[in-house]
């Protein structure tokens, strides 16, 4: 469909994929059938994300009853002591990595667009793609049930127990594959997050004037990126020493079994605040709404979530007070751990300052807010207890950490979780729950919560030790494990009479019309349920609270209220684009189509990361290679980029920029922080084992000097080259730009064989520091394979008439993409020389 | 409104506690694990000099944005990593051994 405007420039259609001939309306509806699971917009993926997340919960309730009921008398012999180890590791490892973060990333991704002011997440395939690896990963370490090959090393997995020496079986096997597969999951989730909040408000939406639930996504985001790479990391390191026999964690041959609990706790406690931070972004968000007044000290609170986002970072080793660290170390990790509690409180001040503004509508939501404050407080003082060195080593391993974990993690996230629930339920069914039964869903488990897990501070006292599976009778542990477990029934009972309510609510709530809360932000501007492309017209913001401040918005009818891009130009989906800090609109976004390539291209990781369990290596290659392929596919698509077209209010904004500012280039930035992150783990490994164990760090052969320095000036001139051929695009010199991808992808080939050749004389079965060199340059050897494929795919769609006149965003982003490669190149080159400069073997 | 520079001024005294904290924990380790890299005198001296720095760069920040928008954020996040600063640099004064 040519468009004729003389103003806009159009060479060509500019919507090779549009869908011409559908109204609006059609263009964004949701796909029927089965073909409602190609369906990529946010709603669909945010809805799949939460309900697979609650099913996930409701998994590992039963296993935490399980446990209960097996600790409700002394001497109990309802589960074997094996199956108990299996069913408390199981418990924690779905809460935790398949529930928690997976359901608050699946409220991100529902809530995000439509509190910021965006039809759609801006990427919406990566959030798909992250689904389905998320529910492909679930499966597989489910399934390690039916394979009676269920985990049982507790949820952080130690080394040695861990290894095949003292676990023959699968079962860490099930756990490092199928976590890391949907830790993928949330790593793409993540960067699609960052990408959204940057790049796609409303206009005039400027950062400071983002909805905070926006800024606690937005570190949580951040956090994810860089917090979840150590422990992929040290997991594919884990399953490389069980597979290939590589020595990373083996002390008889100079590995380190800290060394996984230093990676596994620089992601894992971090990961506690991942879990808090959204679910105070709830808080911070439904509060208000109930008060009437808008939060107390915003400047406050954002500053303290960036602080509790670098602050939570420094706290990895207070897992290890116990570990015969040095306590130099260990006073550092203290520090900052008691740090951790200014922001903290910082936050906390400002919710309660806010209660204090006016007197809060005491609805459902409102409970569980308040429920969270007492427990959520409860739980970070027995936080500040337990930094202090001494008491950590008394109440170590015992059930006053149990306790302590789930005060923190129930207090900081189920409670607002559930409180979310009811206030943003309206948002997907239309309907609203019962505020009757809501109450009795609170109380029942507010009750049960503290009789279960008050208890258990004394039982700890007490000294009973998590993670046994009996004990005997009369040393002052039988009546609180009673009481626990009663506990926790209540609680359950909760949980179920939520999930009646939930089901109930979905055929007879009343209908909740247009704003039933009375909320501030702009996910409540349609009536209920929302159309699927959140907004007709995206309207200009002009304050944080734009439904109580901007009558415009409140005075008509939703698909009446002015703003940009009413309509479609092309008859495709699309959203606007803006700078990320002001908020003004620089471009208009096209957006994908329903489609099935996320589906695809998880599902040939699946097959993969399945096939490596069971050995059959082929297979295994054969779902990366298809994998592959889809991405390829994904990725060569028609662009739309280049033309320009009305924003609708009377300016022409270009279609799929090729800019610093633009959406692809932030995501591209966004992957490279997680490409950095899983750097530095390499190379913290590696200078851990080198100052850690020199004995062995000094038998390790060296690596040969020559090459590494081949290696750095090749990295350096793939920079080089990856530059020209983003200028050359720029300027539309089409040909000489695929020339460049060209060379950019023979440089990084060049890059990794001289950094291959470089350590062929080491080896990575004679000590664990020539494994993690081996390690670290297989990892720059797949980035640059990537960077083979991108400058090949660039050469290709040059040379075929694929790119037209104005498309330059493949060639920009690679350009940045070598860079950030080229770094992580030169950093490894001039570690490894070094190293081999120390002389040695 | 605010620009690129107001929120580089907000997230800057936390870029600054992250590296001082890594250099600090650097400077532990190179101390206390086997390796004994360095002695006590070195990591008292340089933990001192990483701490003043880190307090004033943290602080710096102050003087970069006038932004209306972001002041309050600023001074609290300059304040708490500041403090946080202080907090880590003070216990490797404290110690003179590595303790166990
Ligand atoms: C719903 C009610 C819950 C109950 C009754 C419950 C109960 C328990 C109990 C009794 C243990 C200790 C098992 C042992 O050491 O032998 C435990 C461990 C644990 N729970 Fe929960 N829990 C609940 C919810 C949660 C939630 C919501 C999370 C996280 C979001 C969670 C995370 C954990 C973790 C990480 C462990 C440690 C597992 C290990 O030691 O490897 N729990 N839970």
């Amino acid at each position: 469909m040519a468009v004729t405007d003389p103003e806009t420039r159009t060479p060509y259609g500019g919507a090779r994929k549009g869908e011409p001939g559908k109204t609006f309306d059609e263009i964004w509806q949701q796909p029927r059938g089965l073909r409602y699971w190609s369906a990529v917009s946010h709603q669909a993926v945010g809805k799949r994300f939460i309900v697979t997340g609650f099913c996930f919960f409701l998994i590992a309730g039963v296993l935490a009853l399980l446990v209960r009921t097996q600790l409700i008398v002394p001497g109990n012999t309802f589960l074997d002591s094996e199956t108990y180890n299996q069913v408390f590791t199981m418990h924690g490892t779905l809460m935790m990595f398949l529930f928690a973060i997976p359901i608050l990333g699946g409220f991100a991704v529902y809530l995000i667009p439509m509190m910021l002011g965006a039809r759609d997440l801006i990427f919406p395939r990566l959030g798909a793609f992250g689904y389905w690896c998320y529910l492909f990963g679930g499966i597989i370490l489910m399934s390690s049930f039916l394979f009676d090959a269920a985990p049982d090393g507790g949820w952080f997995m130690y080394t040695p127990l861990s290894s095949n020496e003292y676990s023959p079986g699968a079962g860490p096997d099930f756990w490092l594959i199928g976590i890391t597969f949907a830790e993928i999951a949330s790593v793409a989730t993540a960067v699609e997050l960052i990408a959204a909040i940057l790049c796609a408000r409303a206009p005039g939406m400027s950062l400071t004037k983002m909805p905070i639930f926006a800024w606690y996504i937005l570190i949580f985001a951040f956090m994810i990126a860089v917090g979840f790479p150590p422990l992929i990391i040290g997991s594919i390191l884990l399953e490389a020493q069980r597979l290939l026999g590589l020595p990373f964690y083996d002390a008889a041959l100079g590995g380190d079994p800290l060394l996984w609990q230093h990676l596994f706790w620089l992601f894992g406690h971090p990961e506690v605040y991942i879990i808090f931070l959204p679910a105070a972004g709830m808080v911070a968000t439904m509060l208000p709404t109930f008060v009437g007044k808008p939060l107390f000290g915003y400047g406050f609170v954002v500053a303290a979530v960036i602080s509790m986002g670098f602050i939570s970072f420094g706290l990895w080793a207070h897992h290890m007070f116990a570990t015969g660290l040095p306590i130099l170390s260990l006073t550092l990790f203290s520090a900052a751990s008691t740090m951790v509690a200014v922001p903290t409180g910082v936050q906390i001040f400002s919710f309660i300052a806010t209660l204090a503004e006016a007197r809060p509508r005491l609805t459902v939501p409102m409970h569980f807010i308040l429920g969270f404050l007492f427990i959520f407080v409860l739980g970070g003082l027995t936080g500040v207890m337990l930094a202090s060195v001494p008491f950590n080593l008394q109440a170590h391993d015992s059930y006053f950490v149990v306790a302590h974990l789930h005060y923190v993690l129930i207090g900081g996230m189920v409670f607002p979780l559930f409180g979310a629930f009811y206030y943003w339920a309206p948002l997907f069914t239309g309907r609203m729950m019962s505020e009757v039964l809501g109450r009795w869903v609170f109380w029942l488990m507010f009750t049960g919560f503290n009789l279960t897990f008050l208890l258990m501070h004394l039982t700890g006292m007490r000294g009973m030790p998590r993670r046994i599976a009996t004990y005997p009778e009369g040393i002052g542990w039988d009546r609180l494990n009673l009481l626990s477990t009663l506990g926790s029934y209540i609680l359950a009972a909760g949980v179920l009479l939520f999930v009646v309510d939930f089901i109930r609510h979905r055929r007879v709530g009343p209908h909740a019309g247009r704003n039933p809360w009375g909320a501030a932000t702009l996910e409540w501007l349609y009536p209920l349920p929302n159309p699927n492309f959140n907004f007709h017209a995206i309207p200009a913001v002009r304050s944080r609270e734009p439904l109580w401040d901007q009558p415009e918005l409140t005075d008509r009818r939703a698909e009446r209220i002015d703003g940009v891009l009413r309509g479609t130009a092309d008859s495709r989906r699309e959203t606007i684009s803006c700078d990320p800090i002001t908020g003004e609109p620089i471009q208009i976004a096209r957006l994908p189509h329903p489609t099935w390539t996320p589906f695809f291209a998880a599902l040939g990781l699946a097959v993969a990361f399945g096939a490596l369990l069971a050995s059959f290596y082929w297979i295994s290659l054969a779902g990366l290679c298809f994998s592959v392929l889809v991405f390829l596919l994904w990725a060569w698509e028609p662009s739309d980029a280049g033309v320009l077209r009305p924003d609708g209010m009377g300016r022409t904004l270009p279609v799929d920029l090729a800019d610093r500012r633009s959406h692809t280039h932030v995501v591209v930035v966004g992957l490279l922080l997680v490409l950095f992150a899983l750097h530095a783990s390499l190379i913290f490994g590696g200078l851990y084992l080198w100052n850690v164990v020199p004995d062995f760090a000094e038998l390790t052969v060296r690596p040969l000097g020559l090459p590494l320095i081949l290696a750095a000036g090749a990295a350096l001139a793939m920079a080089v080259a990856g530059t020209v051929a983003r200028r050359w695009a720029l300027s539309e010199r089409i040909g000489a730009s695929g020339a460049m991808s060209g060379l950019t992808a023979l440089l990084a080939a060049g890059t990794t064989a001289a950094l291959g050749w470089a350590i062929l004389p080491v080896s990575p079965f004679d000590t664990a520091l020539g494994a993690v060199i081996w390690a670290t340059v297989t990892f720059v050897a797949v980035l640059s394979a990537a960077a083979v494929l991108w400058g090949l795919f660039n050469l290709a769609r040059d040379l075929t008439g694929a790119t037209r006149p104005g498309q330059a965003r493949h060639a920009f982003n690679l350009a940045t993409y070598a860079k950030g490669l080229a770094a992580m190149a030169l950093a490894t080159a001039g570690l490894l020389l070094a190293f081999a400069l120390t002389g040695g073997a | 409104m605010e620009r690129g520079r107001d929120i580089l001024a907000l997230v800057a005294p936390g870029l600054v506690w992250a590296v001082h904290f890594v250099l600090i924990y650097a400077l532990i380790s190179a101390a206390c694990a086997q390796r004994a890299l360095i002695g006590m005198g070195t990591v008292w001296i340089a933990g001192l000099i990483l701490t003043v720095l880190g307090v004033v760069l943290a602080l710096w920040p102050l003087r970069l944005s006038n932004a209306e928008s972001v002041r309050r954020a600023l001074l609290w996040s300059s304040g708490i990593f500041a403090a946080a600063i202080v907090a880590d640099g003070a216990f490797v004064l404290l110690f003179q051994t590595c303790g166990g």
